[in-house]
C-alpha cells in the first residue's frame, strides 16, 4: 500500500497469515483502518479461490458500509476489482445469509420475512396485554404493599404494561440467546419443584409472541441468529462448504459479541481456523441482559489466541485527555469502592501516537479540560452548557463539538435550550437525516390524502412538493411562501382541486388579487393533487411509488421510497384493517426512526462529525461510539446515570411501585436461568438477581463514562446535576477524576 | 411457414404410421416440426378429431393453437389440444358413474365437483385451520396459504409420481437430516393430506391429485374407457414431454402401441418444471418404445456468442459439465451488457433506457423480455410505469394488481358488505369514501365529505342526503347527492329482500345502478371489466362450494358464502390471478415476467434483461419446509438422506438448466441489471452474480 503509512503495531498485525489472532485496541487506535487493511492484504496475496471471500463481521449497520468502502479503496489501490473477494456483514446480516441458503432445514419457507424491531414491539405489546387481561392479579404479589388500592389500580393500568413490555423483550431475547424454544422452555418449567411465576409469565408471552411470528411466516432478528447456529451445527457438509467459502473470519467490536455470535464464528472458523478478533473490552457498552461480556474477549486474547496483540497507540486526543482516560482505568482497577466492579476496565492504557505519525495527537492543553464539580439543578445544567456553547461557538466555526447525554430525553431538553439561544444544532439521537427526510416527505403527502379536506395539510403537501424552493432563489422563495399561505386559507378544498363549474373555481376568485405566476403555480399544483388523489385507490405500495415519482429525483431517495413501498405493503398485509391514517403513522414512525430501517446501510453510515463544523451535535454517549469531536460536553454525570454501588445510589430498573426494590426484569431472567439449571445449588433466590444486575449496570456505566471521555480530541467539559428529585450526587468516578486532575495541577 | 431443414423435413414427411422420438436442445426447431407434422397429417386427410396434441402445460399449446387458427386448415373436426391432467378430468367427468363407486366416493349418484387450485386451497384451509389451533406445524414458520399449497402439492406429487398418498410423510421423514424436532411436521402434513382426501371422497370433491389417480387406477384400466380413448385418438403429437409428470409418461408408454402414428418431442436441456413434479428421465425412456428416433442439433435461435456465454456460465456453475472446453473460443462475454448502479431504481431507469434504445434501433417490443427470479408488485408496477411513460408497450404475466387490490373490486365488495349487515363486516369510512368515489364518479374530497356524514361504521347506517345541512349539501353538490340517493335506496331495498348469492348481488348492483349513466362504471371500461371478473370469480366459488354443501354443514345459510368469499379473497387464499386478462394484453409488447414463466412460454427473443442477478432466488426453489421435489420423485432411493451435497448439486443443476434454457431462447443480447443494493436495500451476492463475475474475469484474462 503505497501512500499509506502504518504504525509498527499495525504493521505487525498486517503480517498475519493465519491462525487465531486477538487484538485489544484502545479508542482511536484505528481498528477499522487496520482490519480493512488486513482484509485487503489477504485478498491481494492471491491465495483465495474465486469462490472464496474474507468474511468481516461487525456490530452495527453503519460500520458495514464503512468497512466495505475502506477495503474497496485498499484493493482498488492495488489494481484489483472492488467488491470482489470479501463480504462485510453484521451478525444479523451474516445469519441472514446463512439461513437464506437453506431455510427449509430450519422450518422456514424460502421467502420468509424478517420483521423488524418495530413490528416485533407491536406483537410483543399485544402478547403482553393479552397476558395482563388473562391474569390481572398475578403480579399483585410483586407490587409494593404500601400502595393504596387506587394507586395500585393506576399502576396496573399505566405502569405495568410498559414494565412488562421491557421485561418481555429481555425475556424473549434471553430465551433465544439460550436457544430455548417455547416448547423447550415449557419442558424445563414443568420439571421445576417450585413455581417460578415470572418465568411462567415470560414463557406465556414468549409462546404467544412466537405463534404470532409463525402466523406471519416471519422470524425476528434473534431467531435468525439462533437458526443460523442450528443450521451450522446440524449440517456438517454445509458448514464445510461455508468454511471453504470464508477461509478468513475477521471480527470487529468483538467485546460486544454475544455467546451465540462467538459460537457461530467459532464454527465458521473451525478448529485451528483463521479467526481475527479485534475489540476494546473497555468500550463494551451493549451488555445489559445479553450473554455478551467483555471478559470473553479478554480471555480469548489471553488464553486462546495464537497471536495476542495490542493496538495501544491513538492519535485522537490531546495528552491531557489521554491521561484522564488512563487515570479512570487505574482508579477503577485499584480504588473503586465496590471491589467487584474493579474488573470493569482493564489495560492496555492509551498511548499517544509515536513521533512522526501521520495522525499526530493534538497539542497538550490542560486548559481544555474542564471537570466541573458545581452542583447544578437539571435546568441549571442545561443553561450552563448552553451558555458555554454560545460563548464558544462563534470563535470556533471550523471545529466540531458534541453534547453527549446518557439518555434521549435529556438530549431533547438540551436541544430546547440550544433552540432558545438560536444555536445551530444537529440532532443525532436516534435517526439519520435522509431516511427521515424521505419518509417524512411521503408521510406528509399521505397525511394529506388521508384527510383531503384539510387546507392546512394541503398546504403542507405543497411545501413538501416544492421543498427545494425553500432554499431557492428569492423569487422562488416568495412564490413558495405566497402559495402555501393561500392554500392554507382555502376553506373548501374541493373548489380548488375539482371545482364543479368555472364559477365556483377557487382560483377564479384569486384572479383579481394574485399575479399570473402565482395562478400558474396553483394550477400546476392542482394537476398534481388530482393525480395524487387518484392514488388513494391504489394498494399502498403502488401509491407510495407513484407519489415518490413526483417527489424525488435523487436515486437514494427513490430507492428508499421503493423499500418503503415494500415495507408498507408488508405492514398492510399484516394489518388488513389499517387505512391511510395508520399507514401515515407508520411513515411517521420511520421518519422518527423508531423503526430501525434495515438495509441501505450507507444511509446509516452517513453521520460524519466533520460535516457539521460550527454546529452542536447532540447525541447519546452510546450513539457517539466510534465518533470523535474537537470539543465534547458530557452531561448528567451523576450517581443516577452512573451509580457506583453505593447505599445512596438508585437504579433505573428498580421501579418504585415494585416491592423490596426488586428489578423485575432481572428477577425474571434469573428465574429463566434457574429453570434451565439442574444443580440444586443453583436454585432461584429472590433479590439476588437485582443485586447482580446492579453490579453489571455499575460496570457498564463505568465503561460508558470511559467511552464518553475518549470521544474528545482537544477539549472536554464534564458536568452533573442533582436529578429530578434533587437528591442525586456527583458520580463517584467523575469526582475521583476531578480530585486527581485538580491535585495534579 | 418458414422453410424447413432437411432434418426437419424428414420428420414432417415421415410415413403416416411412423412413431418417432424427436430430441434436441431448445431452439433447434422441434416444435416447428411438431406443428408442421400436425398440419401435414391434416393435409393428408387425417380427421382432426382423431388427432391428439399433448403438452404438459397449456401455455405450450400456443404454437399449435395458432397454426390451427389459420384459414388454410381444412375441416375434419377439431384437433384435441390437451394436457394429461385435462384429459383425465374430462374422462372422469364423462365416466363419473364408473369412477365414483370404484374410487370410494360417498355419493356416487351425485355429480362430481372439480376443484381448481384455489378452491382446493379453500377446502384445505377449512380442514387445516382448526388443526393449527391444536398445535399442528408449530415448529414451522410459514405463511398459511403456502402451507396449504404445499400439502396440496404433496398430494399432487404422489399422484404424478405414482406412490400412495399415505407415504408422503414417511418419504420426507426418511430423507430429513435437520433438527429431529422438525420431523413432527411431516406427520402433521401426512395427517392433513389424509383428512383432505377423506373429505374429498365424502363430498364428491375432486382435486387434481384425485382426478389423476382415478383416471390412472380406475378408468384407464377399464376396457370401456380405454376403448373409447384409443378409438377416438389415432395420432399423437406429444411436445415438451420432458416437462411432464411420470404418470403422463406411464400412460403414453402404455397407450403408444394403440396409436397409428406418434411424434414424441423431447427437449434435451429441459426439466424446468421439476419442482412441480416434471421428470425428464421417465420421459426419456419413451424413446425406447419408438421404432424411429430423430435428433435436431442445430440452433436456429442463438448466435454463436450467446452459445459461448451459455457454455461459459455452465462451466462455472458446474465445472466440467459442458461437453466442449472453453479455451480458445472466447467466453461469449461480448453479448453481455450490465448496469453498475448503487440503488435499485437506477437499474430500472437503466433498463428503460436500454429498451428504448433497442426499440429506436428498430427492434420490435415483443423481441424483448425483462426477467427476474420473482417479481414483487412494486417492481412490476415501477417498471410498467417507466415503460408506459416512454410509450413502450409492456405486458406482464399477470395484471399488476390482483383482484382484491383492484379499486373497482374493492368498491363493489364494500358496497356488498354495507348491503349485508348480517355478515358482520364493517368497512371503515375510508372504504366507504373510496367506494363512493368510484361508484358515484366523485372526487376524493367530496366522497370523503359525504362518507363522513352519511355513513356510520358501527351499524352500517346510511343516512339520507336530505338530512344533510344545506351548505354542506351544496359542497357535496346535488348531482352527487342524487346519485348517492339512488345508490342508497337500492342498497337499503336490498337489505329487505331475500338474500341472494354474492354474484347475483354484484351483477344486479352493477346492472341496475353502477353501469347507469352518471355512475362510475358507466364510462369506466376497466372498472366494468374488473366487475365482470369479480362476478365470475364469485360465481365459480359458489358453484364449487354449493354442491359440497359446505357452509350449511356448519348450520349457516348458503348466503353467507358471500362473506366466505370475501374472507378468502382478503386472506389471499383466492389469489384471483385471472388468466383471461393477460391474454387480452397486446402481443406486441415487452414482456415482464418471472424467469420460469418465460421459459414455459417457449419462445425465443432477441434481447433479455435479467434483473437481480445477485438474488439467491435464482437458485432457491427447491427446499420447502413441507415438500421436496427430489425426495418425492421416482428416482430417490427409499432410505436416502437429503444431504448438503445433494442440495448443492441439485441447486446448481437447476440453475445451470435455467440459464441454458433462458439463453437458448435469447438470440443476441443479454442485459444484467445489477445494483449494489437490492430491492430491499440488501447487498446481494448470489451464485449467478458470482458466475458472471468469473466469466468476465476469464474474458479479461483472454483479453
Amino acid at each position: 500500500m503505497t501512500n499509506i503509512t502504518f504504525r509498527p503495531s499495525q504493521t505487525e498485525i498486517l503480517a498475519y497469515t493465519g491462525g487465531t489472532l486477538g487484538i485489544s485496541a484502545v479508542p482511536g487506535a484505528g481498528k477499522t483502518f487496520t482490519l480493512s487493511a488486513l482484509a485487503a492484504e489477504i485478498i491481494s496475496r492471491g491465495d483465495l479461490d474465486p469462490e472464496q471471500e474474507v468474511l468481516v463481521v461487525t456490530l452495527v449497520n453503519s460500520a458495514v458500509d464503512n468497512f466495505s468502502a475502506r477495503i474497496g479503496e485498499f484493493i482498488a489501490e492495488r489494481g484489483l476489482l472492488p467488491r470482489v473477494g470479501y463480504r462485510v456483514r453484521t451478525l444479523h446480516g451474516l445469519a441472514h445469509d446463512i439461513v437464506r441458503e437453506k431455510p427449509g432445514m430450519v422450518g422456514l419457507e424460502d421467502r420468509f420475512q424478517i420483521i423488524d424491531e418495530r413490528e416485533a414491539g407491536f406483537i410483543r405489546r399485544e402478547a403482553v396485554s393479552a397476558w395482563l387481561a388473562a391474569h390481572p392479579h398475578d403480579l399483585d404479589d410483586f407490587l409494593d404493599p404500601s400502595l393504596d388500592d387506587s394507586k395500585r389500580d393506576w399502576v396496573r393500568r399505566q405502569q405495568l404494561p410498559k414494565l412488562l413490555e421491557g421485561l418481555a423483550l429481555a425475556f424473549v431475547r434471553s430465551s433465544k440467546d439460550r436457544r430455548l424454544t417455547p416448547d423447550a422452555l415449557r419442558a424445563h418449567l414443568d420439571r421445576q419443584p417450585a413455581p417460578l411465576p415470572l418465568a411462567e409469565m415470560g414463557w406465556q408471552i414468549y409462546a404467544d409472541y412466537q405463534r404470532a411470528l409463525a402466523y406471519r411466516g416471519a422470524v425476528d432478528f434473534d431467531d435468525l441468529i439462533r437458526l443460523a447456529l442450528d443450521l451450522l451445527e446440524r449440517d456438517q457438509e454445509f458448514l464445510e462448504r461455508l468454511r471453504y467459502r470464508w477461509p478468513y473470519v475477521l471480527e470487529d467490536e468483538a467485546q460486544d459479541s454475544s455467546k451465540l455470535q462467538e459460537d457461530i464464528l467459532r464454527l465458521l472458523a473451525g478448529e485451528k481456523g483463521n479467526w481475527v478478533r479485534v475489540g476494546d473490552p473497555n468500550q463494551a457498552i451493549f451488555e445489559t441482559f445479553t450473554t455478551a461480556d467483555p471478559r470473553y474477549l479478554r480471555d480469548f486474547i489471553a488464553r486462546e489466541a495464537d497471536f495476542p496483540r495490542e493496538l495501544p497507540e491513538s492519535g485522537r486526543s490531546q495528552p491531557g485527555i489521554i491521561a484522564l482516560a488512563n487515570r479512570l482505568i487505574d482508579w477503577v482497577m485499584e480504588e473503586h469502592p465496590d471491589a467487584e466492579a474493579r474488573g470493569a476496565l482493564a489495560p492496555p492504557h492509551i498511548r499517544p501516537a509515536p513521533e512522526g505519525d501521520p495522525q499526530p495527537n493534538p497539542p497538550d492543553d490542560p486548559a481544555g479540560i474542564r471537570l466541573i464539580g458545581s452542583k447544578f439543578s437539571p435546568e441549571a445544567e442545561l443553561q450552563a452548557v448552553a451558555d458555554s456553547l454560545s460563548r464558544w461557538l462563534p470563535d470556533h466555526p471550523d471545529q466540531t463539538v458534541a453534547v453527549l447525554v446518557p439518555r434521549n430525553t435529556r438530549g431533547m431538553e438540551i436541544i430546547e435550550a440550544l433552540k432558545e439561544r438560536g444555536l445551530d444544532y444537529v440532532e443525532f439521537l436516534s435517526s439519520t437525516t435522509s431516511t427521515r427526510a424521505a419518509a417524512g416527505a411521503l408521510g406528509n403527502l399521505v397525511n394529506y390524502l388521508a384527510d383531503p379536506q384539510s387546507p392546512t395539510k394541503l398546504a403542507t403537501a405543497y411545501k413538501v412538493w416544492r421543498r427545494d424552493w425553500r432554499e431557492g432563489e428569492d423569487e422562488q422563495k416568495s412564490r413558495y411562501g405566497r402559495v402555501s399561505k393561500l392554500l392554507r386559507k382555502c376553506r373548501r378544498v374541493e373548489d380548488f382541486v375539482s371545482p364543479q363549474d368555472p364559477a365556483r373555481d377557487w382560483l377564479s376568485g384569486l384572479r383579481e388579487s394574485e399575479s399570473e405566476q402565482i395562478l400558474l403555480e396553483l394550477e400546476s399544483f392542482r394537476e398534481v393533487v388530482k393525480r395524487w388523489q387518484g392514488t388513494t385507490l391504489l394498494p399502498i405500495d403502488q401509491m407510495v411509488l407513484t407519489l415518490a415519482q413526483d417527489l424525488f429525483t435523487d436515486a437514494a431517495d427513490l430507492a428508499l421510497a421503493h423499500k418503503l413501498a415494500l415495507l408498507l405493503r408488508q405492514v398492510s398485509e399484516a394489518h388488513r384493517d389499517w387505512r391511510l391514517p395508520d399507514l401515515t403513522g407508520e411513515l411517521a414512525v420511520i421518519a422518527r426512526n423508531e423503526r430501525r430501517f434495515i438495509g441501505f446501510s450507507s444511509d446509516d453510515a452517513g453521520f460524519k462529525p466533520e460535516n457539521y463544523r460550527g454546529k452542536v451535535v447532540v447525541t447519546t454517549m452510546h450513539k457517539a461510539k466510534g465518533l470523535e469531536w474537537d470539543r465534547v460536553y458530557l452531561m448528567s454525570v451523576n450517581n443516577y446515570s452512573f451509580p457506583s454501588g453505593q447505599p445512596n445510589d438508585s437504579y433505573i430498573s428498580e421501579k418504585w411501585f415494585v416491592r423490596d426494590g426488586l428489578n423485575l426484569e432481572a428477577e425474571a431472567l434469573a428465574q429463566l436461568e434457574a429453570a434451565t439449571q439442574r444443580g440444586e445449588y443453583e436454585w432461584y433466590a429472590e433479590g439476588q438477581a437485582t443485586l447482580a444486575a446492579r453490579l453489571d449496570y455499575v460496570k457498564e456505566r463505568l465503561r460508558l463514562f470511559y467511552v464518553g471521555l475518549t470521544r474528545a480530541r482537544r477539549e472536554i467539559v464534564v458536568t452533573w446535576n442533582t436529578g429530578r428529585r434533587g437528591d442525586a450526587t456527583q458520580a463517584l468516578p467523575f469526582a475521583a477524576l476531578q480530585g486527581w486532575w485538580d491535585g495534579r495541577e | 411457414m418458414d422453410e424447413l431443414t432437411p432434418a426437419q423435413t424428414d420428420v414432417v414427411a415421415a410415413p403416416l404410421e411412423a412413431k418417432i422420438f424427436l430430441s434436441g436442445p431448445a431452439g433447434c426447431g422441434k416444435t416447428t416440426v411438431g406443428v408442421a407434422r400436425m398440419l401435414g397429417l391434416l393435409e393428408a386427410g387425417v380427421p382432426g378429431a382423431s388427432l391428439l396434441v399433448l403438452t404438459p402445460q397449456r401455455t405450450l399449446q400456443e404454437p399449435y393453437q395458432n397454426a390451427l387458427r389459420s384459414p388454410e386448415v381444412g375441416a375434419g373436426g377439431q384437433v384435441t389440444l390437451a394436457t394429461v391432467g385435462g384429459l383425465a378430468r374430462r374422462t372422469v367427468d364423462l365416466f363419473w358413474p364408473l369412477a365414483a363407486e370404484a374410487a370410494g366416493f360417498a355419493n356416487p349418484d351425485q355429480p362430481p365437483v372439480f376443484l381448481t387450485l384455489e378452491t382446493a386451497q379453500y377446502y384445505m384451509a377449512h380442514i387445516v385451520r382448526p388443526l393449527l389451533e391444536e398445535g399442528y406445524f408449530e415448529s414451522l414458520t410459514i405463511n398459511r396459504n403456502r402451507l396449504y399449497a404445499q400439502i396440496i402439492d404433496n398430494l399432487n406429487k404422489a399422484a404424478a409420481v405414482g406412490f400412495p398418498h399415505t407415504e408422503i410423510g414417511a418419504r420426507l421423514d426418511a430423507a430429513w437430516l435437520g433438527d429431529p424436532s422438525q420431523r413432527r411436521v411431516y406427520a402433521d402434513a401426512q395427517d392433513c393430506a389424509n383428512r383432505f382426501r377423506d373429505y374429498c371422497l365424502e363430498h364428491n370433491l375432486l382435486d387434481f391429485s384425485l382426478q389423476l389417480e382415478i383416471f390412472r387406477d380406475h378408468l384407464w384400466p377399464d376396457p370401456l374407457v380405454r376403448g373409447h380413448l384409443t378409438q377416438r385418438y389415432r395420432h399423437l403429437i406429444y411436445d415438451n414431454l420432458e416437462e411432464d409428470i411420470p404418470l403422463a409418461h406411464d400412460l403414453i408408454a402404455d397407450w403408444l402401441p394403440d396409436f397409428d402414428s406418434a411424434l414424441l418431442i423431447f427437449d434435451e436441456g429441459g426439466g424446468y418444471r421439476r419442482f412441480l413434479g416434471a421428470d425428464p428421465e421417465t420421459g426419456r425412456r419413451l424413446s425406447d418404445l419408438c421404432p424411429s428416433r430423430a435428433v435436431l442439433a442445430e440452433s436456429f435461435v442463438v448466435s454463436e456468442e450467446v452459445e459461448r456465454l451459455a457454455r461459459s456460465l455452465e462451466n462455472v456453475i458446474i465445472p466440467a459439465a459442458s461437453p466442449s472446453p472453453l479455451k480458445g473460443e472466447g467466453t461469449g462475454a461480448s453479448v453481455l451488457k450490465f448496469s453498475n448502479a448503487r440503488f435499485y431504481p437506477e437499474v430500472l431507469d437503466w433498463v428503460t433506457d436500454e429498451i428504448a434504445a433497442l426499440m429506436d434501433g428498430g427492434l420490435p417490443a415483443s423481441e424483448i423480455v425483462v426477467l427476474a427470479p420473482y417479481l414483487s408488485d412494486a417492481l412490476r408496477f415501477s417498471l410498467m410505469n417507466r415503460l408506459e411513460a416512454r410509450r413502450i408497450p409492456a405486458r406482464s404475466h399477470r395484471p399488476s394488481r390482483s383482484l382484491r387490490d383492484e379499486p373497482a373490486a374493492q368498491a363493489l365488495l364494500t358496497l356488498a358488505e354495507i348491503a349485508h349487515p348480517d355478515w358482520g363486516l364493517r368497512p371503515t369510512s375510508f372504504d366507504a369514501a373510496y367506494a363512493f368515489m368510484l361508484a358515484l364518479e366523485s372526487d376524493l374530497v367530496r366522497a370523503q365529505l359525504l362518507a363522513e356524514i352519511v355513513y356510520r361504521q358501527r351499524d352500517l347506517n346510511l343516512s339520507s342526503f336530505e338530512r344533510i345541512k344545506p351548505d354542506v349539501q351544496e359542497r357535496i353538490t346535488f348531482v352527487l347527492g342524487s346519485r348517492y340517493t339512488q345508490l342508497r335506496d337500492w342498497l337499503l331495498a336490498c337489505r329487505e329482500r331475500e338474500p341472494m348469492p354474492l354474484d347475483h348481488f354484484l351483477r344486479r348492483l352493477f346492472g341496475e345502478v353502477l353501469s347507469q349513466p352518471g355512475f362510475g362504471f358507466h364510462r369506466n371500461f376497466d372498472a366494468a371489466r374488473v366487475a365482470a371478473s369479480l362476478i365470475e370469480s364469485a360465481q365459480k366459488f359458489r358453484r364449487v362450494m354449493e354442491p359440497a354443501n359446505f357452509a350449511s354443514q356448519e348450520g349457516e345459510p348458503l348466503a353467507s358464502l358471500g362473506r366466505e368469499y370475501i374472507a378468502m379473497l382478503q386472506e389471499g387464499v383466492i389469489a384471483a390471478q385471472y388468466l383471461e386478462s393477460w391474454r387480452d394484453q397486446p402481443e406486441e409488447a415487452v414482456l415482464i415476467a418471472p424467469a420460469y414463466t418465460f421459459l414455459m412460454q417457449n419462445r425465443p427473443v432477441t434481447a433479455q434483461f435479467w434483473l437481480n442477478p445477485g438474488s439467491e432466488g435464482w437458485t432457491e426453489r427447491l427446499f420447502q419446509p413441507l415438500t421436496q421435489p427430489y425426495v418425492l420423485s421416482r428416482h430417490w432411493p427409499k432410505d436416502g438422506l437429503w444431504t448438503d451435497a445433494d442440495e448443492v448439486a441439485a441447486a446448481r443443476g437447476t440453475l445451470a438448466r435455467l440459464l441454458t434454457g433462458l439463453l437458448r431462447r435469447c438470440r443476441e443480447r443479454l442485459y444484467l441489471g445489477i445494483s449494489d443494493l437490492g430491492e430491499s436495500g440488501f447487498e446481494q451476492r448470489g451464485v449467478l452474480l458470482k458466475a458472471f463475475q468469473r466469466v468476465l474475469q476469464e474474458a479479461n484474462r483472454q483479453g
